[in-house]
């Protein structure tokens, strides 16, 4: 029998708890990048900061910062002004966000409209009960910006950046901390269909006849307009994932 | 009757001295970050150049002795300086906070306006009230999405330089921690009371009917008709209202 070497063995008895954090903090980390969240050139955080922000020991840390050097996610550099670097060209970032989207299933994006529907059309709802004139300050800015943002990054800027400002409107921070996790879960994926203007032209009308139904106080229709705007919005994206003519590429 | 009563009206002048009291108490930290601020804008200036963002870090001693010194209310504290007031960025926030793990950390905003959706702080109610009255302001009720993602109250005061407005000084109170501090005095009120801004926003109340949060419209009108009374709390401008 061959004996083992101490790599293997070590790696056969290190704890397993280790490995999932490790491919945790990759996913984590890889995700963010992927997204478009940590941009390109951006200097992380110090090892030992880093490991504990995210709850890891420095030794899984190194490891999932190596695991990402290999995908070419981030750079080390050595000396004075050293340290990691995310990188994520911009003109790479369609495709990035693509392979993204191909490792969704049509079933877990079915999945998370339901759940991303049911958050923001519950927030609609408080937010039309709860939002005065001044609460509504901010999405109305943000629909302007909305309306004028000419390319697809800063139309799901600006998109995401009005659903927030809805969710805080209605007051709760359990919900507003739910729309911002789906925000960096699918945020920058929901941006991709905006590189259409008709995509973007309807969008734009669904926002503002939510904010007008929020202004006027109707709740029921609030809701109804929310849900409806998540639903279509993810429907762009399982209908860009049975796209065939890109999954080729 | 044995039972101990107190009149409502002792009980709500009780309350309006201890919302008054602790949120005047908020407010001399703020003062203070106003006074070193100012201080240290008038050395740099002295010697004839801009503020960088570096120089604000010599607050660092004074916000954490403050985060320290009255760690069940203040939450965060520091200051905000007005777009374009240092030399090195654009914007700059120097401000410090109690994490959830009882840590004292920096709060480090993505501040670039092409990469981030929430770069342009001047609107929110704690930096444009300063900056548009000239007056200290408390903002809230609100979801802080933008430092802490809490509900919050952030009481804010403006530091101005050779008469120009540099930015605002400001502390944050978690709601929670400001309704644990000013629960116990809303509830020995007996009838229906509660706090609220001068929106109508209710920030603290001792009936299940009127939670923190809820809007109250046309609360003057009610106060007319002689439905509630309103109760200003000295300078502070919360007002407790409870039944007529």
């Amino acid at each position: 029998m061959n004996r083992l070497s101490s790599a293997a063995r070590r790696a056969i008895f290190a704890p397993l708890d280790t490995e999932a954090r490790v491919e945790a903090v990759v996913r984590r980390l890889g995700d963010a990048i992927t997204l478009g969240l940590l941009t390109d050139g951006e200097q992380l955080p110090g090892e030992s900061d880093l490991a504990e922000r995210l709850g890891v020991s420095t030794v899984s840390l190194r490891e999932a910062l190596m695991a990402l050097r290999q995908q070419g996610l981030v750079t080390t550099r050595r000396g004075r002004g050293g340290g990691t670097f995310v990188r994520a060209p911009v003109e790479d970032l369609h495709d990035r966000l693509r392979q993204r989207l191909k490792a969704h299933t049509t079933e877990e994006l079915r999945d998370l409209s339901d759940h991303y529907a049911a958050v923001a059309g519950a927030a609609a709802r408080l937010a039309a009960d709860r939002a005065d004139k001044h609460d509504l300050e901010a999405p109305s800015r943000s629909l302007r910006d909305f309306a004028d943002a000419v390319d697809a990054a800063a139309r799901g800027r600006i998109d995401g950046r009005f659903h927030v400002e809805i969710v805080a409107a209605a007051q709760s921070s359990r919900l507003t901390r739910e729309e911002i996790r789906f925000q960096t879960e699918i945020g920058p994926l929901l941006c991709l269909p905006f590189t259409q203007a008709r995509i973007h032209r309807t969008a734009d009308a669904q926002h503002r006849a939510l904010f007008d139904a929020i202004t006027a106080g109707d709740g029921l229709q609030a809701r109804t307009l929310a849900e409806e705007h998540v639903r279509n919005a993810v429907r762009h994206l399982i209908e860009l994932r049975l796209d065939e003519t890109w999954q080729e590429h | 009757m044995a039972r101990a009563l107190s009149s409502d009206g002792d009980t709500v002048a009780e309350a309006v001295v201890r919302v008054s009291g602790m949120l005047e108490s908020v407010f001399t930290t703020v003062q203070q970050t106003c006074e070193q601020t100012t201080t240290l804008l008038a050395h740099i200036s002295v010697r004839g150049r801009r503020p960088t963002s570096a120089d604000l870090a010599q607050l660092q001693p004074l916000l954490r002795e403050q985060l320290a010194h009255d760690a069940k209310l203040i939450s965060g504290t520091g200051f905000i300086a007005e777009p374009g007031l240092l030399s090195d960025v654009p914007a700059w926030l120097e401000w410090w906070q109690t994490r959830a793990d009882g840590k004292v950390r920096p709060m480090l905003l993505d501040l670039d306006p092409d990469t981030s959706a929430f770069s342009d702080y001047t609107h929110w109610d704690w930096f444009a009230l300063p900056r548009t009255t000239g007056q200290r302001a408390v903002s809230g009720p609100y979801v802080d999405y933008l430092c802490s993602d809490e509900y919050s109250l952030t009481l804010a005061a403006p530091v101005v330089m050779d008469g120009v407005f540099a930015g605002v000084a400001a502390a944050d109170v978690y709601l929670r921690h400001f309704e644990a501090a000013v629960g116990p005095a809303l509830r020995r009120i007996e009838s229906p009371a509660f706090l609220v801004n001068p929106r109508g926003r209710v920030t603290a109340s001792n009936t299940a009917t009127q939670l923190a949060g809820s809007l109250v419209r046309d609360l003057d009108s009610a106060a007319a008709r002689g439905e509630v009374v309103l109760h200003p709390c000295g300078a502070i401008p919360l007002v407790l209202v409870t039944a007529a």
